[in-house]
């Protein structure tokens, strides 16, 4: 059987596998299986329960499960409103503030967590309703939560960038670092967005007002007396501790990727006991099963990635694919552009992990010989992957928004969120034109990338 | 408890073996806390076979409390280990490899747990445009297919433990544990995947044949 024919055979079957509904870790597993049988030497049949193993008995793979605990472990508690809280009244006097709270509240907690969803879910309960209240349209609420929870996935600690960093060999603490400057990018083009749309928003409730005496809670002015700014300090500065040290414990030195995550994990159940009495069997079970729960789902699904990865690598696919590739001879950013196209698409269908290891294989090679920094690709990848978790059809984090609020229709949500879309292709292409945004906080911390090119 | 439990699930009249989960995007992370985290029994699963169902439950409820437990040791064991280095300039060698251990049999024992709730996220944009007597088709197939793969893995997982065992074969690493820890570990896990599956097969199978007694 020529290449093409087998590659086309393996693409459409793992498609009509994967539509079926049947779970992405089975379906993976069973398309690798399936080809092995038939493609493959019959002992290579008896490898595959160690393969998967052996590939999943890494101790940077299996940090994943510690870091979901250390997030849920926060989620689980009110960390999310207090944060939110002490963001609100700290920024109460700047126009569209509220949003801009938001915001922020929503990038810290991303930081200490590491979940898109946990993100929306935390803050937004307690962000969505108070900016409503506030006269905010439910859409502009909606979008600034769902687009704020994707920064989960961008700045450290993050499972997507544990993955990449697995499936391309680059440092993990690299990766880390290289998320943080387009972070802060996005953060502040985020807050930008907010403080204009909220001016757009102030005026029409202003004129209303002035034809027809329609009163809009937009108007009122809000205070915030200094006691209360410096009462919700100590229940939020615990966290912001926890944040910074074990950033401290992993660029200082002193712990590796994993061994940060035991320890992060481990102090988020300690800070969560102190602060909020969180500390029965009956309260931490609950985050315990999220977790297990989660991480089981995930750790599978890579499992078996990796499965399918090997057996596409072992039959030349990928490598065929590559060479595919190479030999267009695209120009450089031609390449990029398509590989973030496909990498779009496969968005609508596919979570960022199985996106990460499915195509790492077949995309890096030729981006590499093209003269892209990978590390610098991570970060980009791990933006264009944030788009796909709040446009539809299966925007993640717009469906932990209609859980959160279930009155905001569909569409008003995707209206709010779509110049957020827009502000983070924007931030593909600076960070494109500007590689040094995302390149030149590790390169200052860790020294120049060895592996760049 | 068992039978309440059983209660709600007859109670709850839902698409076949389909927990409001199914509806749950695929994702980088699970749905909010708050999405099904409890186990039920499918209700078209046949009489006969109610025990095994109940016994699972059980099992599973047992499982993720070891679960729990190796999570944390493995939390306790990784900050332990940055301590000693630290403090006690100890070297850890052993740190690494335990902790895979305890994560790596969370994992795969509670897969069956992860299971039974239908915790396993796949691409469910095909099922909307389906009638319901067809998506019931699609579910049984989908088990089956599901199973199947299960069991193999299942089978070979245990070929490899057999062989772990009687050949005493270890990690590569200083303190080269035995590899049949994490391979009973995977076994276990996998069986029980496989009886879970097993379960829903026939409750989703009796629930397309429920569907033609009704033409």
């Amino acid at each position: 059987m020529s290449m093409l024919a087998l590659g086309a055979l393996f693409g459409a079957v793992t498609l009509l596998v994967m539509f079926s509904g049947m779970p992405i870790a089975f379906s993976l597993g069973t398309v690798g299986v399936l080809f092995m049988a038939i493609f493959m030497p019959a002992s290579s049949l008896d490898t595959v329960t160690q393969n998967v193993y052996e590939e999943m008995s890494s101790i940077t793979l299996l940090s994943i499960p510690l870091f979901i605990l250390k997030g849920s472990a926060i989620g689980r508690t009110r960390a999310g409103q207090d944060l939110y809280a002490a963001m609100h009244v700290w920024l109460g006097r700047v126009p569209g503030g509220l949003g801009i709270a938001n915001v922020f509240a929503c990038a810290l907690f991303a930081a200490m967590a590491g979940s898109s969803p946990a993100t929306c879910s935390a803050i937004g309960s307690a962000g969505i309703p108070e900016m409503r209240r506030r006269g905010y349209s439910p859409g502009f609420a909606a979008g600034i939560i769902a687009a704020g929870g994707t920064l989960g996935i961008l700045l450290p600690p993050s499972v997507t960038m544990i993955l990449y960093a697995v499936a391309s060999e680059q440092s993990l603490g690299r990766l880390f670092l290289a998320g943080i400057g387009p972070g802060v990018l996005l953060v502040i083009l985020f807050a930008m967005w907010a403080m204009i749309n909220y001016q757009r928003e102030y005026r029409v409730a202003k004129r209303n007002f002035e034809a027809n005496g329609t009163e809009s809670p937009l108007l009122l002015d809000e205070h915030f007396t200094m006691r209360q700014r410096f009462e919700i300090l100590p229940r939020v500065l615990p966290f912001l501790i926890l944040l910074t040290g074990v950033m401290v414990a992993l660029y200082g030195g002193f712990a590796t990727p994993s061994e940060t995550a035991g320890l992060g994990s481990l102090l988020a159940l300690v800070l969560i006991a102190l602060i909020y009495g969180v500390w029965r069997v009956k309260d931490v079970a609950p985050i315990l099963s999220a977790t297990l729960k989660e991480s089981t789902m995930l750790m599978f699904i890579i499992g078996m990635s990796l499965l399918f990865s090997y057996v596409m690598s072992y039959l030349h696919i990928s490598q065929s694919m590559a060479q595919w590739i190479v030999g267009l001879a695209l120009s450089k950013w031609m390449l990029l552009a398509a590989v973030l196209l496909l990498v779009i698409v496969m968005g609508f269908f596919l979570p960022p992990v199985s996106i990460i290891l499915m195509t790492s294989p077949i995309f890096l090679p030729p981006l590499k010989a093209a003269g892209f920094d990978l590390v610098w690709f991570g970060v980009v990848m791990t933006i264009v992957m944030e788009t796909g978790l709040i446009h539809p059809p299966v925007g993640l984090n717009i469906f932990v928004i209609k859980n959160i609020a279930p009155d905001i229709p569909l569409g008003a949500i995707i209206r709010g969120v779509i110049p957020f879309v827009a502000l983070m292709l924007l931030t593909v292409v600076l960070i494109s034109a500007f590689p040094t945004i995302a390149t030149a906080l590790p390169d200052l911390v860790m020294g120049p990338n060895a592996h760049a090119n | 408890m068992q039978g309440v439990d059983h209660g709600r699930a007859e109670a709850a009249v839902n698409t076949p073996g389909r927990p409001d989960l199914q509806h749950v995007p695929v994702g980088l992370a699970a749905a909010p806390a708050s999405a099904g985290i409890h186990q039920r029994i499918d209700p078209a699963t046949p009489r006969w076979l109610l025990p095994l169902a109940r016994a699972l439950m059980v099992v599973n409820r047992g499982v993720m409390v070891l679960g729990m437990i190796a999570l944390l040791a493995a939390a306790l064991i990784l900050t332990s280990s940055v301590v000693t280095r630290y403090f006690l300039h100890a070297s850890t060698d052993w740190q690494d490899e335990a902790s895979v251990f305890c994560l790596v049999g969370a994992t795969f024992l509670c897969s069956a747990f992860v299971q039974a709730i239908r915790g396993h996220v796949g691409i469910e944009a095909v099922s909307s445009l389906l009638s319901a007597r067809v998506n019931r088709v699609r579910v049984a197939i989908v088990d089956v297919l599901c199973l199947a793969f299960c069991m193999f893995f299942a089978w070979k997982s245990c070929t490899l433990l057999y062989e772990a065992w009687s050949e005493g074969q270890t990690t590569s690493s200083s303190w080269a544990p035995p590899l049949w820890i994490p391979y009973l570990l995977m076994s276990i896990g996998m069986i029980l995947l496989s009886v879970q599956l097993f379960v829903q097969c026939v409750a989703s199978a009796n629930s397309v044949r429920a569907l033609e007694g009704t033409l």
